[in-house]
């Protein structure tokens, strides 16, 4: 292992390949810059779409995507650039909440287990086999079945889901790197327990967590898509991707494809980023133990 | 493991019963645990979705009914009685194999499953079975050639389906192949409507028609499942070629695959004969999720298609509150679950002598 790094290694290895290198660099960067069009696109939807993204009858009904309605419209006549627009607020704010929420909560729960151990830790092992032992997606379905939809409480089960993984992840680190030698010199100069480990260890810890968190917001984009699109999250009508797409289900059929066809590219572009980031993030750490 | 864990040095008079009974116990054990999750999970819906929803009589009665009206069919349902006793009630009748009864339909819950599992299977057993061979193949050629642009197309290909959402691409490939190219059925589910179902043999249509020597309708109920089982097994792809892909670009840097290359073995049987091995151990770890993967998949993608399996009972019943076939749906994914994690740890004790150690 090198000396603990924070933030990304410089590039110092010559890479097994010219085409790498550049698809990593590549990766990273087309990652970062839907990301941020997909953010500018929410920010601006707050003050201006092109047509109001809740007015019907801005156009003919499911009329196809021409220059006044680039995207098209939907049965109801509204606009679907419009629409699309508005829901990235949803969909993208939605994303990024749930993944810091369980970020920084799986990061202070699975480092507490990690670094105090004893029952603490016993108990947060068999709650996480217990969370492990059902498929995930299936879960959210039924937890919002019977709990009832509405954003808190979609935000809510799709943060707890990917918690486990948080948990995990963050205990192994901390367990591996708390006699560390930099660990011991912070508790020699007289750092408390928890300055050594909010200070020094979970600083040291965050790659594995953030490679992790952005592979998972892409799942979290996906889900809330599917919740969306089953009816079962926001509510339906109202602008999310998913439930757009699940509204032009019975219009694809008689070939009216882009009511479902724009907002279910718009999930894909968002997850697409974070997969793609977290592929770079993932690469820069092997080449940073190898270097 | 337990039972292996015990010294060697057990006195040899203890008998057979006692020999059995100690080489039992991890297993005995494990059954234990496994219904004990499985008791858990369905007793956690079956409180929760008593607690927090909606009151479900509105479903029987219409909402001008009279309270006399409701109180009346409460009691017909049982759902009067206080909470502990209807678990009570609950649990006798699944020890009972009595599941309750549908609130919409009015059947019972236990026979209208059974009933639409063939569908689920047939449809999510072709799924990963194509998820698992394209993801191996994939993933395989991926690391081969890794670094070139076969590599990074292959990557792309991969990651376009880990991000494009599943019941999207159902419904884009409906638009393609049914609405503008006619090449395959609409989503009327397992067979083009006016056709009869095969007799049942196995309850897979497509083996039950090749029985009994139907091609006819054997190639009718394939063409029904093309894009069904192509969307389903997208969720099982991604994960399966990515997985295999990094295992096998460990491997091919190691001694042993060097070592062969040293001796002059052909280059599809390092690939496939040595190099694999460790990836197909990996794609064991992530088989329950595959198995969660496609169980999910089936209730987005069973609804798009017409698909008259368990997936799409789910989803009815979830979006009407139709409690007894949603804990029903539980226990279903529960047990298929715990059984499929049992029998991968069995598996891989057998595959990977480290694990039984």
């Amino acid at each position: 292992m090198t000396a603990p790094t924070i933030g990304f290694p410089r590039l110092i290895r010559p890479t097994r390949s010219r085409l790498g290198a550049a698809g990593r660099s590549w990766a990273l960067w087309t990652g970062v810059a839907i990301l941020a069009l997909l953010i500018v696109t929410s920010i601006v939807s707050t003050f201006w779409t092109p047509y109001s993204p809740t007015a019907s009858g801005t156009g003919a009904l499911q009329a196809a995507p021409s220059l006044a309605h680039p995207f098209g419209t939907d049965g109801l006549g509204s606009d679907v650039l419009s629409r699309t627009m508005a829901a990235a607020r949803t969909d993208v704010s939605i994303t990024v909440v749930v993944v810091l929420m369980a970020l920084v909560v799986g990061t202070v729960w699975g480092s507490l287990a990690g670094f105090f151990g004893g029952a603490f830790d016993y108990v947060t092992m068999r709650i996480l086999e217990l969370l492990n032992s059902f498929p995930s997606l299936l879960l959210a379905v039924l937890v919002i079945a019977v709990a009832g939809s509405g954003i808190a409480n979609v935000i809510f089960v799709v943060a707890v889901l990917p918690l486990p993984d948080y948990v995990r992840l963050a205990r192994a680190e901390i367990r591996s790197k708390k006699e560390y030698q930099f660990a011991e010199a912070a508790r020699l100069v007289g750092r408390g327990p928890f300055g050594v480990l909010f200070a020094h260890l979970v600083p040291n810890s965050l790659r594995p967590l953030l490679t992790y968190a952005s592979v998972n917001a892409s799942y979290v984009a996906s889900t809330v898509g599917a919740l969306g699109f089953l009816g079962l999250g926001i509510q339906p009508g109202s602008a999310e991707w998913g439930s757009m797409i699940a509204q032009g289900q019975d219009a694809i059929l008689s070939g009216q494809w882009w009511i479902s066809g724009f907002p279910g590219l718009a999930i894909f572009l968002l997850a697409a980023a974070f997969h793609l980031i977290s592929d770079a993030i993932a690469d820069l750490r092997d080449q940073g133990s190898a270097a | 493991m337990v039972a292996l864990a015990l010294p060697r040095t057990a006195p040899s008079n203890a008998g057979r019963a006692v020999r059995i009974a100690r080489a039992l116990r991890g297993p005995l054990l494990r059954l234990l645990g496994a219904v004990g999750v499985i008791v858990a999970i369905v007793s956690i819906t079956f409180l929760v979705s008593r607690v927090f929803t909606a009151d479900p009589i509105n479903l029987f009665v219409g909402d001008s009914a009279t309270e006399a009206t409701r109180q009346q069919a409460r009691t017909q349902l049982g759902l009067d009685a206080p909470l502990i006793v209807q678990y009570g009630r609950f649990l006798a009748g699944l020890a009972t194999g009595n599941f309750g009864t549908s609130y919409l339909s009015g059947e019972q819950v236990g026979p209208e499953l059974l009933g639409r599992l063939p569908a689920t299977v047939e449809l999510g057993l072709y799924a990963v079975i194509v998820g698992l061979v394209f993801g191996i193949i994939v993933g395989v050629a991926a690391a081969v050639f890794r670094g070139t642009p076969l590599d990074a197309v292959l990557r792309f290909f991969t990651t376009g389906t880990l991000a494009l959402p599943q019941f999207w691409i159902g419904l884009m490939l409906l638009w393609i192949f049914f609405v503008n190219l006619h090449l395959l059925p609409g989503p009327t589910g397992r067979l083009p409507i006016g056709m009869n179902a095969p007799g049942t043999i196995t309850g897979l249509y497509v083996p039950d028609a090749l029985l009994h020597g139907d091609l006819a309708t054997a190639t009718a109920a394939v063409r029904q499942l093309i894009l069904p089982v192509i969307t389903l097994s997208v969720g099982s792809f991604g994960p399966v070629a990515r997985q295999v892909r990094s295992a096998m670009v460990e491997s091919l840097d190691s001694e042993y695959v060097r070592t062969a290359r040293a001796m002059g073995i052909s280059r599809p049987r390092i690939w496939f004969g040595y190099a694999l091995k460790p990836g197909l151990l990996s794609v064991l770890t992530i088989g329950a999720g595959l198995v969660g993967w496609t169980l999910a998949g089936s209730v987005l993608v069973e609804g798009i298609f017409g698909w008259p399996g368990i997936g799409q009972l789910a989803i009815t019943a979830i979006q009407s509150s139709d409690y007894p076939v949603i804990q029903g749906f539980v226990l279903y994914v529960a047990t298929l679950y715990v059984v499929i994690w049992a029998l991968l740890e069995l598996v891989y004790v057998r595959v990977d002598p480290r694990r039984s150690a």
